[in-house]
């Protein structure tokens, strides 16, 4: 068995043009943790992930590199944090997108597939043609550990 | 420290050791102005050819370093490693912001003031390493530009690490190559420091500051910051601050103990330690221990040791003396005509070149000085000027000193960089403005 079997190959995409909102809003009502980004050609450009949202809704002093450790001393709400990500709703998704997240292709093996999520610390990962870089699909861990179950069954 | 006494082959390669050595000399300066190859390897490199070649012997070589430098860097570098760890930048940052309303042109005075006075006292890199992140996000909060307080705070670096001798390594090899002490750097630097300080304020008040504003609820939110929060070990941070204190005491009274700076610096940074890691078992002490030599600037260190041994060289084949000698032609060994020539030369140069091996090279030149100006007594505004030329130069450009760097790197990152030519246009003018003070300065209390 290898990645083809696994993946989901329709998996709700976006485009980097998306805002911001309208991939939150996607992410909350799918409960979806990774949400991959193509181009009008359908070609893998990156991830779009609640981390992204977690980035854009903190100050940059924060997430920098060498940025600040430690900020016990703010006394920010969740009313600031809500209006910063309010005003970044209307900015592209294609700025905050991860790229350097491991890929999968559709020949790789169940194993490897594992390998990655546990060592990527990632639930889904995305299913890339090696050479158009067209997104096949995307595996979730919950579609790995399905067919587990079954075939304990 | 040039060795006359120290026996040197007559012909290298087919060439004469002084043309050898400044040969080798140049290229390596050349090397690490190409920035192509660390600068610790080229400094080791170079090293190593001045005694494969001849010029010196291995002895001879670490007759050159000055181990006092050495010393003083390492043992400071562990005491600010450890006493990072307390969050006492980060409260410093917090506290003088509020203390000003959150004002936007007062943190930035204040920001500038805490900058300057941590640089003197502690290290510039590290201190702006941590202040910087701090500044950003109270920019952030204000929605005001962070650029002004940026370019504030790199001055303010460079100007309070000129007024002590620990404060930037000019000074640290300044001092030790002549046996200086910390109250004499202070009592001759720190008066033009302060006024320095002061003096580049007001352009970057008419510049930026007068038109910085933020809306009083944003000022709400850096007031309500809780900056005892910021101090993260608070049994830590008392024990550090008693080390600092006693270690800077110990720099002022180390002359009438008869002691050297790398003493006071080096056993407080094992005071430190032992406090740090007193009652931990052994595999814990291992790893604070570890975790503070880590952070020790390795390659400034062998940088140093490197071009030691290189400058020796070439001073043991008397191309420096030389050099002066030329210089003094030029000036007509007049002391004011020379004084001068030193500190603009000196600025000029330090905001385009690393200062550390400019330093190094001038201090074996104005020491071999001395007989025309009548004894080492009569070069000490030489040493000022070479000081305030090479520290208060660092800010003509963004690439004059490592904590310029060290700040840009983190404004690339906020998304607000500092462009090379956009700082040059205004930081070189102001650097030559603290080079003009500078000179009226050292003209009326030493010529």
């Amino acid at each position: 068995m290898t990645a083809q079997n696994l993946m989901n190959p329709n998996p709700v995409t976006l485009r980097p043009t998306d805002t911001v909102a309208t991939a939150a809003t996607h992410i909350l009502t799918h409960r979806l943790r990774h949400l991959p980004v193509v181009d009008d050609q359908g070609r893998y450009l990156g991830t779009f992930s609640i981390y992204s949202l977690l980035r854009l809704t903190l100050p940059k002093a924060v997430i920098m590199e060498e940025g600040l450790r430690d900020v016990s001393f703010t006394t920010e709400t969740i009313d600031g944090l809500a209006r910063r990500l309010r005003e970044r709703g209307s900015e592209p998704v294609g700025q905050w997108l991860s790229q350097d997240d491991p890929v999968m292709h559709p020949d790789t093996p169940t194993m490897e597939v594992m390998l990655l999520m546990l060592r990527g610390r990632t639930t889904s990962v995305p299913v890339v043609d090696q050479h158009s870089n067209r997104l096949e699909g995307i595996i979730a861990f919950w579609d790995v550990l399905e067919k587990l179950l079954v075939e304990t069954r | 420290m040039h060795g006359s006494g120290e026996a040197l082959p007559s012909i290298i390669f087919g060439l004469n050791p002084m043309v050898f050595a400044a040969i080798l000399f140049i290229l390596t300066y050349a090397v690490i102005m190409t920035e192509k190859i660390n600068r610790a390897i080229v400094a080791l490199l170079a090293a190593g050819l001045m005694i494969l070649g001849g010029v010196l012997n291995q002895e001879a070589a670490i007759r050159g370093v000055d181990f006092n430098t050495i010393g003083l860097l390492i043992g400071m570098m562990v005491i600010v490693a450890i006493t990072r760890q307390s969050g006492i930048f980060q409260f410093l940052a917090i506290w003088s912001a509020k203390k000003v309303n959150a004002s936007p042109w007062g943190i930035l005075v204040m920001l500038s003031l805490v900058t300057a006075v941590t640089s003197a006292l502690l290290d510039n890199v590290t201190t702006v390493l941590l202040i910087v992140p701090v500044a950003l996000l109270i920019t952030e909060e204000l929605k005001v530009s962070a650029y002004p307080y940026l370019f504030s705070m790199i001055f303010s670096s460079n100007i309070g690490g000129t007024a002590t001798l620990i404060g930037d390594p000019p000074n640290i090899m300044i001092g030790s190559a002549l046996g200086l002490t910390f109250n004499d750097f202070v009592l001759n630097l720190a008066p033009i420091v302060v006024v320095a300080m002061a003096v580049t304020l007001i352009p970057i008040y008419l510049i930026w500051g007068r038109r910085l504003k933020a809306a009083d609820e944003d000022r709400q939110r850096v007031m309500a910051f809780n900056e005892r929060e910021a101090i993260t070990d608070p049994l830590l941070l008392k024990k550090c601050l008693a080390v600092i204190t006693t270690v800077i005491l110990g720099f002022v009274f180390a002359h009438s103990l008869g002691l050297e700076a790398a003493t006071v610096a080096m056993t407080g940074a094992a005071v430190l330690l032992l406090l740090q890691c007193w009652p931990l078992d052994a595999e814990h002490q291992s790893k604070r221990v570890l975790q503070a030599f880590n952070e020790v600037e390795w390659i400034t260190i062998f940088f140093f040791v490197g071009l030691f041994i290189a400058v020796h060289g070439l001073d043991s084949t008397g191309l420096l003396e030389l050099l002066a000698e030329r210089v003094l032609h030029l000036t007509g060994g007049d002391p004011t005509a020379t004084t001068m020539t030193i500190l603009w030369s000196s600025a000029v140069l330090s905001a385009f070149v690393d200062n550390i091996p400019f330093v190094a090279t001038m201090i074996p030149l104005i020491k071999s000085m001395a007989g025309t100006f009548g004894g080492p007594e009569g070069l000490m505004p030489l040493w000022w000027a070479l000081s305030l030329g090479a520290c208060l130069g660092g800010n003509g450009t963004l690439i004059g000193a490592s904590a310029n760097l060290v700040v840009a790197g983190f404004a690339e990152r906020a998304g607000q960089p500092i462009r090379f030519t956009r700082f040059l246009l205004i930081a070189f003018p102001l650097m030559l403005l603290s080079i003009a003070l500078a000179t009226v300065y050292l003209y009326w209390r030493y010529l």
